[in-house]
């Protein structure tokens, strides 16, 4: 059986005194989206800052397709990602952006005017960043991460900023990305965002997994939010 | 070489290396045509003519003054990328932290011996013009005057190099200005007065200059009218190993330091 495309065992993160992340363990799999929700400050950046290299764990691993992140032959062919959709800089436009992540990862510029029309943003590719709308930039960094035509997509709170429209077609984008085996990994706190994007739910509150399962095997009775609330309030309480 | 070819490429997508040019023509012709034109001879206090090889060394040396520059433009180079929070996307793409501070180090080298080119060809071209129209004859034979133009590119990219270094500690952007002029503008004059500890001063980044290039008027002005004495310098040579030196052990820590950090 072929590794799970993400794999995340015991990750634990202290910054200090402050235990951010502990004992955290789950997948994600080929050909479904997993929402990892949980509300502002429980761990879920620090647990994809971890998985993407960017963040060194005290113990545990994090692999995407077998390995860790910094040992990808090739990272963005593997794994586009999302971690900070404000980071770009303002005096350049969206197009020198592209240009630019293209070059750090020896990618063809030929794919710039792909994934600008595949975000839809053609239209702004040649304004300067610093003009940008929270909506834009969203679209700018999923831009990004798509230039390595990647299998698996890793996004840091992506419908952040967004519009309902935005929000739509960003969950429009995301099944069909699945839809041919490939892997979304996407993190939340806004859950009604996503209730109709994601196949499974990864819920993590103060910096501990709390529950994970398929949206399916949620109660028939509640809804998303209100398992979610629940979950919360189950670990508030323990 | 895709991180070099990824940090050259982001370079030209910003302002920087025109502004950089700018900064060299200003700092190297625009000052030392100002002087050259004026008379150093007619400054308060009065300084020796450029038909003196004192005077000419002033007018071309003078570039030492702004070297701060070279470095600053090294600072903001790397500390936009924190300020940006673009040095997230960067370590995605090139996860070897090494790699992309190698790269940069090396872009901003190159961009630092343009910097120094240019304000060398320009601040000699500018004295040699303004000495043929005040129908003056060069107090500095040819010779001398190009080998301390060359030494003030080298110079210029050395500094370059430290700002990228300087840059990659701090981190914060204002930080790491304030440090620099700081340092270059503040703290290397104090030192240089302080009995004692002035016997360091051939060693810090500003006497290793002064030593490779021989520009000591304004340190020793400073240093007659408060203590009575300039410190001595190192020979030419030993200011030059000693610049190259801070060069590579900022290009050390810009490598190594952020290989741990988290980014958090």
């Amino acid at each position: 059986m072929n590794a799970p495309a993400i794999e995340i065992s015991g990750l634990t993160k202290r910054f200090g005194s402050f235990e951010a992340v502990h004992d955290v363990s789950f997948t994600a799999e080929a050909g479904r989206i997993t929402g990892f929700l949980g509300p502002n400050g429980a761990g879920k950046s620090t647990t994809l800052r971890m998985l993407l290299g960017l963040v060194r764990p005290d113990t545990g691993t994090a692999y995407i397709s077998g390995r860790p992140y910094r040992d990808l032959p090739s990272p963005a062919r593997t794994v586009g990602a999302v971690i900070d959709s404000a980071a770009a800089h303002p005096s350049m436009t969206a197009r020198d952006h592209l240009r630019t992540a293209c070059a750090l990862s020896g990618l063809p510029a030929a794919r710039i005017d792909d994934v600008l029309a595949a975000v839809r943003a053609e239209d702004f590719s040649d304004r300067r960043i610093g003009a940008f709308s929270t909506g834009m930039r969203q679209r700018l960094s999923l831009a990004t991460a798509l230039l390595g035509e990647p299998e698996i997509l890793v996004l840091d709170e992506p419908s952040n900023g967004l519009d309902p429209f935005g929000i739509a077609w960003l969950r429009g984008f995301l099944r069909d990305f699945v839809a041919g085996g490939r892997t979304v990994l996407l993190s939340s706190h806004v859950l009604s965002e996503v209730q109709q994007t994601i196949d499974d739910v990864v819920v993590i509150d103060r910096g501990r997994i709390r529950w994970r399962g398929s949206v399916s095997d949620l109660p028939d009775d509640q809804d998303l939010e209100q398992a979610f609330l629940s979950l919360l309030d189950e670990g508030a309480r323990r | 070489m895709t991180a070099f070819r990824g940090e050259l490429v982001r370079l030209f997508a910003t302002r920087i290396p025109w502004w950089t040019l700018l900064a060299a023509v200003l700092c190297g012709g625009g000052l030392s045509g100002l002087l050259a034109i004026t008379g150093p001879e007619n400054a308060t206090p009065p300084m020796p003519g450029i038909d003196t090889p004192e005077g000419a060394g002033i007018v071309v040396g003078l570039g030492a003054v702004t070297l701060f520059v070279p470095a600053l433009i090294g600072t903001i180079a790397v500390t936009s990328e924190y300020r940006h929070r673009t040095i997230g996307t960067t370590f995605l793409a090139v996860p070897h932290r090494g790699r992309v501070l190698g790269a940069k180090l090396a872009v901003y080298a190159l961009l630092g011996i343009l910097y120094g080119i240019v304000a060398s060809i320009s601040s000699g071209l500018v004295l040699v013009g303004a000495a043929a129209a005040r129908g003056i004859e060069l107090g500095t034979p040819t010779g001398e005057l190009l080998t301390v133009l060359a030494q003030l590119a080298v110079a210029s990219a050395v500094y370059m190099v430290l700002g990228v270094g300087i840059g990659a500690i701090a981190r914060h952007q204002l930080l790491a200005i304030g440090a620099v002029l700081g340092y270059f503008y503040f703290l290397e004059y104090v030192l240089m007065l302080i009995p004692g500890v002035n016997a360091l001063y051939p060693f810090l980044p500003g006497g290793a200059t002064a030593s490779l290039t021989r520009f000591t008027f304004l340190t020793d002005a400073l240093a007659e009218q408060t203590t009575g004495g300039a410190a001595a310098l190192a020979s030419p040579a030993l200011g030059a190993v000693i610049l190259v030196g801070y060069a590579l052990v900022a290009a050390a820590v810009a490598v190594w330091l952020p290989l741990r950090r988290d980014l958090a």
